[in-house]
């Protein structure tokens, strides 16, 4: 961090580590003054180290992210870390003492067991030639003990006594020495003890002084941070104040400029104030002026006022008795009106009762009749359900009649004609063809034949169209004996189509949402039902009715229409799909009947749809009438009925009778012939008959014995007759 | 009576504002009340606060003065402190404090005499202030922080720790402690005793033969200490256990037996620890624990379930000892293991190592001023490459060189749990260094690497210092900003071989 410092540090730091082995434990004292110097010196020394440091590497180090941070950020890392530099040295030197002690300690120690080990050494060799010299004492004692002269004894005792005596100076030699050596460890004991006083001596004063130290330093980086902090906040302050003070002028000068353009203002409206005044007193004084003139014109005024009042006062008063007399008069005229109001009340009240009365009757008849009234018509319905019925029941009889009678004849006729065919075939030898009548076909009353209604035809001319689309030929010659006013099935397809695409409108909507599934042709079909029962149109007559009416109207407009509304309809999009096959149906079919109808049914334009069915409407509505129809139907049935029993009648034509007359009188003529010849043949019956028995006899008697007694017999006479 | 205070205290320059503050209203009601004394004369309280003796005083003065349109009821002292007064009067006799109002209690407490006997307000009174006056009034020194920040407990604790070292076995009433227990127990976390008396023999006889130390086994049955025994389980808080079992300032009367731990004494420690299930910390030091005592206080300890710390430094545990604190390790959740000058040697500290390799719980071990030599630190290195737990690790004064270093820096580059290491004061040598350079070059989280007096080259300690320097300044920044440590770290390579 601050390279010269730390290098200075740790020389010092070396120093001591050199210092405490090579000077001891005695030059101790030396140490501490030498580290406080350095550490004086390494004080002194920091201020510079951190001046240079600030433009230093310090800077460059962490420059890209300490550029935006604050310079009393920087002076408190700085300070943090030197204060952690410091704390570090101070525990380091601290501990270098206990370091020291211990190093001395292990030294110590190893001294002391070499001692030890020296002194247990010594003690055994000790012990082993001490042990000896007993051994050799109590060898002599049993060699003494043999010993019988008192002279050699005594010489062996003194000897023994001096061995002994060396014995025992020995141990006691060893025993001082290590007395000795006692006394000395008793020394160093004490000397330890100072030393080691000292040492604590020394720990506290290191201590003492690293605190002050420590204390020291931390004030002082606490004065430069504080100071760091301070220039900070100085350059803060300045730049604020700066700041403000430039602010602080530009409002002035806004705040004068306002100022003076108030001013201005001010001095415009003032102006203006006076003008206004002035002219305001003016005006006010014209205008005083001529209410003043007001106010003597209305005087004038008045006083021709006060004149004229007194003038209306006299002629009020003439009429006020004017009438006073006819307010008397008219007192007179209202009591007599009063009398007569009284006597027309009475009249009124008369009548009243009166009315009340019949009302009340009135009622009562009402009731009566209508209860009539409806005894009359649950009769009447009731009569009517019994026509029905009787009508069904009638029509039934009829029916039945009807099959009866038709049965009856048809077999009278089916025995006419195989009468005829038999003449025909075995008298006259004529090929017989079977006559053709529509009548032959016919089962059950004409007139009740179902008559189909406007649905079902529709129905069939869908399916026919459809049908059409396969097979065209095999169904043309069926759609002409539906459609008996000749037109084909395909232009009524067409009119209706168009019918059911314009008139949507006459559909309910809900109906329409339902039709949606459906299949195209069921849905035309059934949007056509809607549309027909909305028109009216209930059977098969009126159908057709409607499509002769949509040609007609085609035909009278046409000359007017045609051209405009040709090239409208070829550009209508609905229909274009269509077109293309209509005209191809137009190729195939139209040639047959060109001539019946020239306006093709596609140039009916769709916007004419509406007038022609209103038209059509209007026109159906007039012969409609609720029971005509029936009547009608009754009489035309009876005429067909009729015609057709007639037709019975004639089943065998005339020329045929009169052939079968001619050949009645022929056959009767043959008869007779035929006849006589029959008597003639039973005669010769007979005269066969006679002649078969006479030969009979003949033979019997030419058998006879006779014959041949005779001379000639007759047998040779004459041939006899052999069967 | 808050006024009363300040007035009282004026001279103390503690009390800052709001004493100040005090001391201008009082100022003005004098000011304004002084001319209306006969009503004031009235109540003169009998409090023993001098402020209100000195005004009543004043105002009978100024007696003479007849009108006084400013005259207040402010002066007047109320009904609850004169109350107040009279609570704190008699408070040995009757204790009222629970049933006053919160300021009414404040204004007790503050007057409360320290004095009074514990058997009153050792389990009525709470308050820091008084406890703290009681302190400062026993003792001149008081290191409240020691006693985690509280002054009661502080006191009690002080107070019975006092009472324990002035204990002298045979002659001192064991009630006069045990009377004590129930004042004290729930307030005694730790309990710090650095003397035991023994018991009081004849001293003529003793006094000359005991200077040759001869006669050590004569006594031994009769120098039993303490027993901490009933004490301890009465104390149902007790966290720190810190014994030694010694005599202080005997000065000239020194004698062998006033240091000796007997087995007695060794027995009865050892099942109060046992007993004690909250104990934390248990400390013996300086007692002449040996082999066999200190196995049967680690055999005590085994699986203890709170204890985290043991310190048996400045004894004479050999590598049975060292052996049994191993066993130790592998059977608790000791996290400090301290057997700093003791006499543990290469096979004490491979046991230990043989332990510490799967540990998971210890953070630190300190085997300073022993002799594990080469042998024990290389088994000591080799553990600590499969050890993820340890982060401090002391081996000072070891006789380690050259062969435990390799091993060590092969370590440095491995582990990245240690944080400090201790190596001063063995012969580790100029290669040795060398290898300790290299392996701390590879080492981004160690944080102290002490090699004073290892015969290590300058340079090389001085290129650790630095790296030391580097991974102190990337911890720190780790600790600003956990989120993106890595770039100071980074920063730094390059810059610190150039500085």
């Amino acid at each position: 961090m601050n390279p010269p410092a730390s290098l200075g540090v740790l020389e010092e730091k070396e120093e001591e580590h050199l210092s405490t082995p090579i000077l001891g434990p005695s030059i101790h004292s030396d140490n501490p003054q030498k580290r406080i110097q350095a550490r004086r010196l390494r004080i002194a020394a920091r201020p510079e180290g951190r001046r240079r440091e600030v433009p230093g590497e310090y800077l460059d180090r962490k420059k890209e992210s300490e550029e935006d941070r604050s310079k009393s950020y920087k002076q408190k890392e700085e300070s943090r870390l030197k204060l952690a530099k410091l704390l570090l040295c101070g525990t380091e030197l601290v501990t270098n003492i206990q370091v020291a002690t211990d190093i001395r300690e292990i030294h110590r120690r190893v001294e002391e067991e070499e001692i030890k080990r020296q002194r247990l050494e010594k003690l055994e060799s000790e012990v082993k030639t001490s042990q000896d010299k007993f051994d050799e004492i109590t060898a002599k004692w049993e060699e003494g003990k043999q010993k019988r002269i008192p002279q050699d004894l005594w010489d062996m005792l003194n000897t023994q006594q001096v061995h002994c005596a060396g014995l025992i100076e020995d141990k006691n030699k060893l025993i001082s020495e290590l007395q000795q050596e006692l006394k000395t460890k008793d020394d160093q004991y004490v000397k330890d003890l100072k030393k080691q006083s000292d040492d604590i001596c020394l720990l506290l004063e290191r201590m003492e002084e690293q605190v002050k130290n420590v204390m020291k330093t931390f004030r002082q980086e606490l004065n430069y941070i504080e100071k760091a902090f301070e220039v900070e906040r100085q350059e803060l302050l300045t730049s604020n104040k700066k700041k403000w003070e430039q602010a602080l002028q530009a409002h002035s000068a806004k705040e004068l400029e306002y100022l003076t353009n108030r001013i201005k203002k001010v001095e415009g409206y003032e102006k203006q104030l006076n003008k206004q005044r002035i002219w305001d007193w003016e005006d006010y004084n014209t205008i005083k002026i001529r209410l003043e003139q007001d106010v003597q014109v209305l005087e004038q005024q008045l006083q021709q006022m006060k004149a004229t009042y007194q003038l209306n006062q006299e002629k009020l008063e003439y009429n006020c008795q004017v009438l006073k007399k006819r307010d008397e008069e008219s007192t007179v005229i209202k009591s007599q009106q009063k009398r007569k109001i009284n006597r027309l009340h009475d009249s009124l009240n008369n009548l009243r009762s009166k009315y009340a009365q019949q009302i009340t009757q009135f009622q009562e008849e009402n009731q009566s009749l209508t209860s009539d009234y409806k005894r009359l018509m649950m009769q009447f319905k009731e009569l009517q359900k019994a026509m029905r019925h009787f009508a069904v029941v009638d029509d039934k009889q009829f029916r039945e009649i009807w099959l009866m009678n038709e049965e009856e004849a048809k077999d009278l006729m089916s025995r006419a004609l195989d009468v005829d065919r038999i003449i025909h075939t075995h008298h006259l030898g004529l090929p017989w063809t079977a006559p053709d009548f529509w009548f032959l076909r016919n089962v059950g009353p004409i007139s009740q034949q179902p008559r189909k209604s406007a649905t079902q035809i529709l129905e069939e001319v869908l399916m026919q169209a459809e049908e059409e689309g396969t097979e065209e030929t095999a169904s043309e010659a069926e759609s002409y004996l539906d459609l008996p006013k000749q037109i084909s099935a395909k232009t009524t397809r067409k009119i209706l189509m168009l019918l059911c695409d314009e008139s949507g409108f006459l559909i309910e909507s809900k109906l329409l949402s339902l039709l949606l599934p459906l299949e195209k042709n069921e849905c035309y079909l059934l949007r056509l039902d809607a549309i027909f029962s909305a028109l009216g149109i209930e059977s098969e007559d009126d159908l057709y009715k409607l499509v002769n009416f949509f040609l007609k109207y085609q035909i009278y407009h046409s000359p007017s229409s045609q051209e405009q509304t040709s090239p409208m309809s070829a550009l209508e999009p609905g229909e274009q799909t269509d077109l293309e096959g209509q005209e191809e149906e137009s190729l195939v079919e139209g040639e047959p009947e060109e001539k019946e109808t020239p306006p093709s049914p596609r140039l009916i334009h769709p916007n004419d749809v509406l007038k022609i069915l209103k038209a059509f409407v209007m026109g159906l509505k007039k012969p409609r009438d609720p029971r005509a129809p029936m009547k009608l139907k009754c009489v035309q049935d009876n005429s067909k009925d009729s015609e057709y029993w007639e037709a019975l009648t004639t089943v065998i034509p005339d020329t045929t009778q009169n052939l079968w007359d001619a050949l009645y009188t022929g056959l009767e003529k043959y008869h007779l012939i035929l006849t006589q010849r029959a008597k003639l043949l039973v005669e010769n019956g007979s005269l066969e008959q006679q002649n078969t028995e006479l030969q009979m006899l003949l033979q019997q008697y030419l058998d006879s014995q006779i014959n041949s007694e005779l001379q000639v017999p007759p047998t040779q006479v004459f041939r006899v007759p052999t069967k | 009576m808050q006024e009363t205070l300040a007035t009282s205290t004026l001279s103390v320059p503690s009390r800052s504002s709001v004493s100040t503050q005090d001391k201008f209203s009082t100022a003005g009601q004098t000011l304004s009340t002084g001319p209306r004394p006969p009503r004031h004369s009235i109540v003169p309280p009998p409090s023993k606060s001098k402020g209100w003796n000195s005004r009543t005083k004043f105002h009978q003065m100024r007696r003479t003065i007849t009108e006084d349109t400013e005259w207040s009821l402010a002066i007047v002292p109320l009904l609850t402190e004169l109350c107040i007064q009279h609570i704190v009067k008699n408070f040995q006799n009757n204790p009222l404090l629970k049933q006053l109002l919160p300021q009414h209690q404040q204004k007790v407490l503050n007057l409360l005499s320290p004095d009074l006997p514990l058997a009153v307000t050792a389990n009525l009174i709470d308050d820091e202030n008084y406890w703290r006056r009681c302190c400062t009034q026993r003792w001149p020194v008081c290191h409240v922080a020691k006693h985690g920040g509280s002054w009661k407990r502080l006191f009690f604790e002080r107070h019975l720790e006092n009472l324990i070292k002035h204990f002298i076995p045979g002659t001192t009433d064991p009630a006069v402690i045990l009377d004590l227990l129930p004042l004290c127990r729930n307030y005694v976390r730790r309990l710090h005793v650095d003397q035991f008396l023994p018991p009081v023999q004849l001293p003529p006889p003793h006094g000359e033969l005991s200077d040759s130390g001869s006669d050590v086994e004569l006594e031994e049955p009769t120098t039993d200490h303490y027993q901490l025994g009933d004490l301890v389980a009465g104390l149902s808080h007790l966290e720190e256990l810190d014994l030694v079992y010694g005599v202080k300032d005997c000065g000239m009367n020194f004698e062998w037996n006033l240091f000796l731990f007997t087995y007695r004494d060794c027995h009865s420690l050892a099942a109060t620890i046992k007993a004690c299930h909250t104990l934390k910390i248990f400390r013996l030091t300086r007692s002449k624990v040996d082999d066999d005592k200190a196995r049967i206080l680690i055999r005590s300890l085994l699986d203890h379930p709170a204890l985290e710390e043991l310190d048996l430094s400045h004894n004479l545990i050999g590598d049975r000892g060292a052996r049994a604190a191993a066993k130790l390790l592998s059977h608790s959740h000791l996290r400090v293991l301290d057997l700093a000058n003791n006499q543990v040697r290469a096979p004490g500290a491979q046991s230990l190592a043989h332990a510490l390799a799967h540990n998971t719980n210890l953070t630190s071990l300190n085997l300073r001023l022993n002799c594990i030599e080469d042998e024990g630190g290389q088994a000591l290195a080799h553990a600590l490459q499969t050890n993820k737990c340890l982060t401090t690790l002391h081996l000072g004064g070891n006789e380690l060189s050259e062969p435990t270093a390799t091993l060590l820096s092969q370590v440095l580059t491995v582990n990245t749990t240690l944080t400090s290491i201790n190596l001063s004061c063995n012969h580790i040598g100029l290669d040795g260094g060398k290898q300790l350079l290299e392996g701390m070059s590879d080492n981004k989280t160690l944080l102290e690497f002490d090699l004073r007096l290892s015969d290590v080259a300058q340079e090389s300690e001085y290129l650790i210092g630095q790296a030391l320097c580097a991974n102190r300044e990337a911890a720190h920044q780790r600790a600003l900003n956990p989120s993106h440590f890595m770039s100071p770290v980074m920063a730094k390579g390059p810059e610190n071989p150039a500085g």
